[in-house]
C-alpha cells in the first residue's frame, strides 16, 4: 500500500473554490515507449510460487482435493486460443490442472467468417441487444457445430463447453459416462428471447451450468455454479512491481506522484461512462488538488472507441490535470504500475459484466470507487471494500471523501485485498474446478 | 502444584485432528424481490441456503472486522433500505444456534414481526434480487495433528481461516452443542474446562478470523503459563 496520507500532504492546505497552484508537468506521453513491440510470452506460474501469497494451506488443500482425481480427464472447449478473458483464463488454468495431475485437454472450436458473425450478433443478442434470429443464422450455427463435433472426440470423465459458441456440441453426448458442463461467461441477466430461446434446449441437455453471477442464473432445470471470474495475482497485470518501475512510467507518462491521482482504466467505451469520470473529477477538484488518468485502448481499431475518446478528450478540455492514455493491449506492466501509483481507482460504468479492472484495484490495496452495476456489488462491498456510486455527483462526492480521510481509504484496501484474496484469485478458480469435478463424478460432498 | 499446571502438564486423553472444508456455491430456485418475498423463500428453501447466508457468508468476509452479519441483513439495508430491520436480522447471532431449523425459524420470526408493523414495506420493490444460493461442500483432512498443547496452539497458527471456521463457527452444527470443536476438545480431552468457556466467549463478529485467530492463541497460551 502506497502511503496515502504522504500523497495527499501539498493537497491539505488548499480550501473549497482555492485555484491550486500546479507545476508545470514534465514532458507527457500518451503512449508507452515500448507499444511497438509486444513482449514475450511469459512462462505459466507453478503452484508453488502461489504458496508466498495465498498460503500453504490454501495450496494443501488443492493437492488433496485433485488426490482423488489423479487420472482423471477434463476437456475445455471454447471458441478462441488467443485474445479474450476466456482464453486467458484458460491459459493459466490448463496448466495448474495439469500440474495437480488432472488430464485437461484444451480444444478450439473452428468457423469460418459466417459462424463467427452469427456467434458475434449472438453474444450481444444475449447481453440484451435487438435481434431478429433468422433460419438461416440458426443453419450456419448448427453446421459448425456439426462439422466440430465430427472433428473432435469426448472420450474425457468432464466436458466443458464454453460460452454459446459451442453449446450444440452437447448433441455428441451418447451414453458413455462423460458428464456435460455449460460454462456460461457472459452476462445473461435480460437476453434476446429469440436467442435464449434457441439456445435453451441445447444448455438443458448439459449435466451443469455455471455463470458468473447469480443475476445471470436462469431457471433452468439443471444445477447452476456460481464461478466468479478471477485474476492472476503473477501476471504481467498484477504481479507486484518494483516501486522504480512504476515511477518510470509515471515520469514518462508525466504523472505526478507528489500529488494524488485518481485512476479509471478501461476501454474507452460509452458504458464505463468515462466522460462522467472527467465530470466527476472537475467537480472534486473545486476542492482538492489531484490527476486524473483515463488508460484505456480501443480507440485505434473500434470506430466507437475513437468517437468516445474524442468526446473524453473535449471532456478534458485540455486540463493538464487530466492525463488519458491510450494504450495496446500488451501494455499490462503499464497498467500494473498505473493502477499501483494511484491514490484511488474509480470504475465508473454504467453496465458491466463482472469488472474484473475492479479486482484489479482491489488486489493492489486500492481504494475503489465504482458503480453499482453488474457483478461489481460483489466485489465492491459499499463502505466495507470500497465504496459503490450511482452518478457522477456521488461519485464527485467520494474522489473527495476518500482524498480526505485517508486512513479510511487505507482500510478499505485492506478489505478489499482480503476480498480478492479471498474470492477471486486464480487458485480459488482452481479449488472451484476440482470441486466441481469431484461433484459431477459423484463424489465428495456433504 | 495448582490444578491448571497439572492439567496442562497432562497428555491430552486423544489427538486434536485440524480438518477444514471447501466450498462450491450453487445458485438455487429461490429468489426475492421484495421483503415479502424474501419470507416466503426463507420459509420454502432448503437448510443449505440458510447455511450459506449466515456461516458461510461469515467465512467469505472474514476479513472485515464490523459492519457484515450475513446476507439477509445486508440485503435489508443494501437494496431495501431498511435500517432498523437490517439491525435487526444482523443481531442474529449463529452461534446461538445448533440447527439450521432454529436459525431459519429465527428469520422467519423477525421477518413476519416487521412486515405486521410495517405491512407497505413487504411489496415495496427492492433494488436489487437476492439470490438463494447454497453450497456443496468437501471437508478434508489438513496435515495438522495435535498429540500436545503446544502442538494445538501451532496447529491454530498454521491451518487455513477455512479450518478456524469450520472448527470453531461451524462446528455446532455438527456437535449440536453451543460450543466449537476446540473447547470441546480442550474441555474433554485436555481438562481446560475454563479455558474451552474462555474460547466461547470471543466475538466472531467485532472480530476478523485473523484476530479470532490470535485470541484463541493467547487464551490457550495462557493456559500453559
Amino acid at each position: 500500500m502506497e502511503p496515502v496520507k504522504s500523497q495527499l500532504a501539498a493537497s491539505s492546505t488548499l480550501e473549497a473554490g482555492f485555484d491550486p497552484v500546479v507545476p508545470s508537468p514534465p514532458e507527457r506521453r500518451t503512449t508507452p515507449r515500448t507499444w511497438e513491440t509486444p513482449p514475450a510470452p511469459v512462462p505459466s506460474p507453478h503452484l508453488d510460487d502461489y504458496q508466498g501469497i495465498v498460503g500453504t494451506a490454501a495450496i494443501d488443500e488443492l493437492r488433496y482435493l485433485a488426490r482423488d482425481l489423479k487420472g482423471k480427464t477434463l476437456k475445455m472447449v471454447n471458441s478462441t486460443a488467443l485474445g479474450g478473458g476466456v482464453a486467458e483464463m484458460l491459459n493459466r488454468l490448463v496448466p495448474l490442472l495439469g500440474e495437480l495431475e488432472v488430464v485437461t485437454h484444451w480444444d478450439v472450436i473452428t468457423g469460418g467468417n459466417d459462424f463467427f458473425e452469427v456467434t458475434k450478433a449472438f453474444h450481444n443478442a444475449l447481453h440484451g441487444s435487438a435481434y431478429e434470429l433468422t433460419r438461416h443464422a440458426q443453419e450456419i450455427f448448427l453446421t459448425y457445430n456439426e462439422q466440430n463435433r465430427h472433428r473432435m472426440q469426448f472420450n474425457e470423465d468432464v466436458v466443458v463447453i464454453h460460452d454459446p459458441q459451442p453449446a450444440a456440441l452437447i448433441r455428441a453426448r451418447q451414453d458413455a459416462p462423460t458428464r456435460w458442463v455449460w460454462r456460461c461467461h457472459i452476462d445473461l441477466s435480460n437476453p434476446n428471447p429469440q436467442v435464449w430461446g434457441f439456445l435453451r434446449p441445447f444448455i438443458e441437455q448439459y449435466d451443469a451450468a455455471i455463470v458468473s453471477s447469480q443475476s445471470f442464473a436462469h431457471q433452468l432445470p439443471i444445477p447452476q455454479y456460481l464461478f466468479y471470474p478471477c485474476i492472476d495475482p503473477l501476471s504481467e497485470k498484477n504481479k507486484p512491481l518494483d516501486d522504480s518501475f512504476v515511477q518510470k512510467v509515471c515520469d514518462e507518462f508525466g504523472i505526478d506522484r507528489s500529488r494524488p491521482i485518481v485512476t479509471q482504466v478501461s476501454r474507452f467505451d460509452r458504458l464505463k461512462d468515462p466522460v462522467g469520470v472527467v465530470q466527476a473529477f472537475k467537480l472534486a477538484r473545486k476542492y482538492l488538488d489531484c490527476q486524473l488518468v483515463m488508460a484505456g485502448g480501443g480507440a485505434s481499431d473500434d470506430p466507437e472507441g475513437a468517437l468516445v475518446l474524442r468526446e473524453v478528450k473535449e471532456a478534458a478540455a485540455e486540463d493538464p490535470d487530466i492525463i488519458i492514455l491510450e494504450l495496446p493491449p500488451w501494455c499490462a506492466l503499464q497498467i500494473n504500475a498505473l493502477q499501483r501509483a494511484s491514490t484511488l481507482v474509480v470504475q465508473k460504468s454504467i453496465k458491466e459484466g463482472f469488472g474484473l479492472t475492479v479486482t484489479e484495484a482491489l488486489w493492489k490495496g486500492k481504494a475503489t470507487i465504482a458503480g453499482a452495476v453488474g457483478g461489481i456489488p460483489n466485489q465492491v462491498i459499499d463502505k466495507r471494500t470500497g465504496m459503490l456510486v450511482h452518478s457522477v455527483e456521488g461519485c464527485a462526492y467520494q474522489i473527495r471523501y476518500l482524498l480526505t480521510h485517508p486512513e479510511f481509504a487505507v482500510q478499505l484496501g485492506r478489505n478489499g485485498r482480503e476480498h480478492v484474496k479471498e474470492n477471486f484469485l486464480m487458485t480459488t478458480n482452481v479449488r472451484r474446478w476440482l470441486l466441481l469435478m469431484r461433484i459431477m463424478l459423484g463424489w465428495g460432498t456433504v | 502444584m495448582s490444578t491448571a499446571a497439572t492439567t496442562t502438564q497432562r497428555a491430552p486423553a486423544k489427538p486434536f485432528y485440524f480438518n477444514t472444508s471447501a466450498h462450491l456455491l450453487r445458485i438455487t430456485e429461490y429468489k426475492a424481490n421484495r421483503l415479502a418475498d424474501l419470507l416466503d423463500a426463507l420459509r420454502d428453501c432448503p437448510e443449505e441456503s440458510i447455511f450459506q447466508h449466515t456461516f458461510r457468508t461469515l467465512e467469505e468476509h472474514h476479513f472485515l472486522r464490523a459492519g457484515f452479519s450475513n446476507d439477509f441483513a445486508h440485503w435489508a439495508l443494501a437494496a431495501c433500505n431498511e435500517p432498523s430491520l437490517a439491525e435487526a436480522l444482523a443481531g442474529v447471532d449463529v452461534r446461538e444456534f445448533t440447527s439450521v431449523a432454529e436459525l431459519r425459524t429465527r428469520f422467519i420470526q423477525i421477518l413476519e414481526r416487521y412486515l405486521h408493523e410495517h405491512p407497505p414495506t413487504g411489496t415495496r420493490f427492492a433494488d436489487e434480487t437476492f439470490y438463494f444460493c447454497a453450497s456443496d461442500i468437501v471437508v478434508m483432512p489438513t496435515s495438522f495433528q495435535a498429540h500436545t498443547l503446544h502442538e494445538f496452539t501451532e496447529g491454530i497458527r498454521r491451518v487455513g481461516l477455512h479450518s478456524i471456521h469450520h472448527h470453531f463457527i461451524e462446528a455446532r452444527l455438527r456437535i449440536k452443542l453451543m460450543s466449537n470443536d476446540f473447547s470441546q476438545w480442550l474441555h474433554e480431552d485436555a481438562g481446560l474446562t475454563e479455558t474451552a468457556r474462555s474460547l466461547n466467549r470471543i466475538d466472531i463478529y467485532t472480530a476478523t478470523l485473523e484476530d479470532v485467530r490470535e485470541q484463541i492463541v493467547r487464551i490457550v497460551e495462557r493456559a500453559l503459563t
